[in-house]
């Protein structure tokens, strides 16, 4: 009689070890893979439940109305009064955008629920939320956009506050009616209308990236800005032949010409100098793969491995944001950002507050400090090389009466066909107050289609 | 009762909130009290915990369909009756192992009618009655009387411990009769005491599998794999008795179009969404709903989940209390098996050990069943949660076994000194 109790012992163990890996399965369902199953196409609870709960709204920084709920005898339904000005944030149908993302606080669940105000009010409400969003200037983006392929980001860059964040193709939210078909039909678009290009579109940035080129190089004193380079229009650097946009060639000409006037031979050179190890190192400084915490869906930049054996000839190539080096126009404004914000890289984020109905702020946004990439001197005499690109260089179109501009274009190479258009800005220079960003995609050489749309967005965003 | 009392609570609007966050503490600490006495300190809470469960089961099922609600408060009602009845009724609960053969043909000799005379629900025969008028889950029956066999059986015929290992036995006046010879010398001589214990039970599970009642067919196996290691104490019959479980899961997965449509909903519910992934998947979308704290007891439409009162019920725990709720359920099942197991521990007698380890391995192995289908550990079958799903024949079989364990406890536990029991010492 002595073995039948630990037997039954054994056995006893063993169903609550069963137990054990039962509670731990529901956690995971329950907790980490909640959020992905409550967003997926399949499942219609969100859109059902969210007809019975008072959800909360979402205006922008300037107090436009974005998303709007409105009760049928259905339930409570959303309206987007923004149509496809803010498609991309807003989402629809719970599925996508900030309605998938911040589903809980809209709707009042999760751990924004507070068990004592619905107990007293006898059902959850959500919280209103108010972005960083600056209406006007995405309207203005929105509107330039139009017809185009590509994005728009803009930040405050001391704060990391997102103003502008515009994909182009859009929609309209509101007239995505039937979830299934439009899945079906956004995933069957050659367009990808769907995708959040500023923080999902990964884009060799081309030019643009020279600025974190100069940077890495005058704070390693590999050069100054008086740095002497030659340009013959085309040249062998690395076994990789690296062709100037100029094709007679520049001839000898500064690092500060360089940036000015978008020499890629010059910037080839650099790179090389500057060499892989120093390179990455001011990857990682200037969190430039970071993709970020925000919390709709992102991408995490790509580069080659420049430390690699045959990493010299990439190296080259991302010197001047070609090769393998792809970037979120979200990550390019975060570099602007690092270089209008003295070296500081600061995270950008986009909800700026969410609001109890009674007014009590139970969320506050801000950026986070990821640390000091380059010194105040390296920030400011790459600052100077863009003012430059203003003055006398190629972004000369950004030019603001009585306001000082930064600037840099670029024309990226990409295997989709003709280079896509980049401008990035900021102003006013000294204490710059915006940073700007656009992409478009296949739009260039011929008319540089990307600068008109950073010209005006920066107009509209000084003007705040 | 208390069930009855929140459903009332929850419709009367007003007073509603307030009264159930009263009735549902107050009325379990008394129900607590009222049961406790009865069982004396083996059998502490485990009627609590009963009680806890059916009351849950009440609630939500009220949420679901209140007729549903509303019938289960009469199946708990017929219940405990039963219970109270099963408690009194059996003078010696070590008497039911005399009634082992007989337990076990009706077992069998009920699936069996079932198979030929049941009616459909769902794919599966398992109902037996006059249609309209009366009926209930043969399967039900059958899984408590097959354990009175099982524990009768093991009891008698493997009648001490150790005999069934390979190392001599060490008190050589127990009588020398293992299951299958120790070394394979006599399988003959095996066969004869083990044969009818395996058509019994080869008998029973044919018969489940031939009604497609395949989650019945695991639970009878697992009893039976169970209760033999209990009996002999042998790994070996354990890990043989997965291996022709496994075995025997595959064949099934080649031979009946019903149980690879399973396991092709286990293994990749996404690839038909709509057909057969569609329990699962829906299972699975409740209990994300719900996340860590749920939506709320009733407030939003459960939606489409089917088999949202039986086998699926746990996925609207979850939806509704979310993960607090759904954990707090698996402990409540882990604690009232705890506690069965606990009463076998305890049990001077070896019939009365195996049969109240055979009711809490039913127990345990019901629940893990259908917890395990509705996480995604394993198929999902249709079992239902004991106490928790709603169900009349089940109910009402469970609250027997629980009137056997509260016997066991009775008649074959020494009577602790200075503990107060109404039971009679044996």
């Amino acid at each position: 009689m002595r073995e039948l109790p630990s037997n039954i012992t054994k056995l006893s163990l063993l169903v609550l070890l069963g137990y054990l890996v039962v509670a731990i399965l529901l956690g995971y369902w329950q907790v980490i893979r909640a959020p992905a199953l409550r967003a997926h196409p399949y499942n219609d609870r969100a859109q059902q439940r969210a007809h019975a709960i008072e959800p909360g709204q979402i205006h922008t920084a300037d107090g436009q109305l974005i998303l709007a709920r409105h009760k049928t005898p259905k339930g409570w339904v959303w309206a987007y009064p923004g149509r496809e000005v803010y498609a991309h944030l807003t989402g629809y149908n719970y599925r996508t955008g900030l309605q998938w993302a911040l589903y809980q606080p809209l709707l009042g669940l999760g751990k924004y629920e507070d068990a004592w105000r619905n107990f007293l009010h006898g059902h959850p409400v959500g919280l209103d939320i108010t972005l960083t969003i600056d209406g006007a200037a995405q309207a203005t983006a929105t509107r330039l956009m139009r017809g185009k392929r590509g994005a728009v980001a803009a930040l405050e860059p001391n704060t990391g506050a997102i103003l502008v964040l515009v994909s182009a193709p859009t929609y309209d939210p509101g007239e995505v009616l039937d979830n299934r078909i439009t899945y079906e039909m956004f995933r069957g678009d050659p367009n990808s209308p769907e995708l959040n290009r500023p923080l999902q579109g990964l884009y060799p940035p081309g030019s643009v990236f020279e600025i974190f080129t100069a940077a890495a190089a005058l704070e390693s004193g590999v050069a100054t800005p008086r740095s002497a380079f030659t340009c013959a229009g085309s040249e062998t650097v690395a076994h990789t032949l690296v062709k100037c946009r100029k094709a007679s060639g520049h001839g000898r000409l500064s690092l500060s010409w360089a940036l000015a006037d978008s020499c890629n031979i010059a910037f080839a050179q650099l790179g090389q100098a500057l060499g892989p190890l120093r390179f990455r190192k001011y990857v990682k400084r200037f969190h430039l793969l970071d993709k970020g915490n925000l919390s709709l869906p992102s991408k995490s930049g790509k580069m080659a491995d420049v430390t690699a054996s045959q990493g010299e000839g990439e190296l080259v190539q991302a010197a001047f944001g070609q090769g393998a080096t792809l970037l979120t126009p979200l990550a390019v404004a975060r570099l602007l950002a690092t270089i209008a914000n003295g070296g500081q890289v600061v995270q950008p984020y986009l909800v700026a507050s969410m609001k109890e109905s009674g007014g009590r702020v139970v969320y506050r946004g801000r950026g986070q400090r990821l640390g000091q990439a380059v010194s105040q001197q390296t920030v400011a005499d790459v600052e100077g090389m863009m003012v430059m690109a203003v003055e006398k260089g190629t972004a000369g179109a950004m030019a603001i009466p009585g306001v000082q501009v930064a600037a840099k274009t670029g024309f990226a190479q990409n295997p989709h066909g003709a280079p896509h258009s980049w401008t990035a800005a900021l102003a006013p220079v000294g204490e710059p107050q915006v940073v700007v960003v656009v992409v478009v995609e296949n739009g260039g050489p011929d008319g540089d289609v990307a600068v008109p749309v950073a010209h005006e967005v920066l107009k509209t965003l000084l003007q705040r | 009762m208390v069930g009855l009392a929140l459903v009332f609570a929850a419709t009367n609007e007003p007073i509603a909130r307030a009264l159930r966050a009263a009735v549902v503490p107050g009325a379990l600490l008394a129900a607590a009290l009222l049961l406790d006495i009865i069982p004396g300190p083996r059998g502490r809470l485990l009627l609590p915990m009963v009680a806890l469960l059916t009351t849950l089961s009440v609630v939500f099922l009220s949420r679901i369909e209140m007729v549903l609600a509303t019938k289960q408060i009469m199946w708990v009602l017929m219940g405990s009756a039963l219970l109270v009845a099963t408690y009194f009724l059996i003078d010696d609960v070590r008497d039911l192992a005399r009634l082992k053969y007989l337990a076990g043909g009706s077992a069998v000799a009920l699936l069996a009618i079932t198979a030929v005379w049941g009616t459909e629900q769902h794919g599966a025969r398992l109902w037996l009655g006059i249609p309209g008028a009366f009926s209930f889950q043969a399967g039900e029956v059958a899984k408590l009387l097959m354990v009175i066999f099982l524990a009768g059986y093991i009891a008698e015929r493997v009648p001490t411990s150790g005999l069934g290992h390979r190392r001599p036995a060490a008190r050589p006046h127990a009588p020398l009769t293992p299951l299958y010879p120790p070394a394979c010398g006599g399988i003959m001589g095996g066969c004869k005491y083990s044969a009818p214990l395996l058509i019994i039970v080869i008998l029973g599970l044919a018969l489940l599998i031939s009604q497609r009642d395949l989650g019945a067919a695991a639970l009878f196996f697992g009893l039976f794999v169970a209760m033999l290691y209990l009996g002999t104490g042998r790994k070996d019959y354990a890990v043989g008795g997965i291996a022709v479980f496994l075995a025997g899961a595959v064949a099934a997965y080649y031979t009946f179009p019903h149980a690879a449509a399973r396991v092709q909903a286990w293994l990749n519910p996404w690839q038909a969404p709509q057909q057969s992934g569609y329990q699962p998947l829906q299972a699975l979308f409740c209990l994300a709903e719900g996340g860590i704290v749920g939506t709320g007891l009733g407030r939003i439409p459960i939606g489409a989940l089917p088999a949202a009162g039986t086998d699926l019920i746990l996925a609207v725990v979850g939806h509704d209390i979310g993960l607090l709720g759904t954990l707090a359920v698996v402990m409540m099942y882990a604690f009232f098996c705890f506690r069965a197991y606990d009463i076998a521990r305890g049990a001077t007698d070896r019939f009365g050990a195996l049969l109240a380890a055979g009711i809490a391995t039913i127990f345990a192995l019901q629940s893990l069943l259908i917890i395990g289908g509705v996480v995604r550990l394993i198929p999902l079958t249709g079992i239902t949660l004991p106490f928790l799903s709603y169900g009349g024949t089940s109910m009402i079989i469970n609250f027997i076994a629980v009137g056997l364990l509260m016997t066991v406890v009775r008649d074959c536990t020494r009577p602790e000194s200075g503990r107060l029991t109404l039971s009679p010492s044996p």
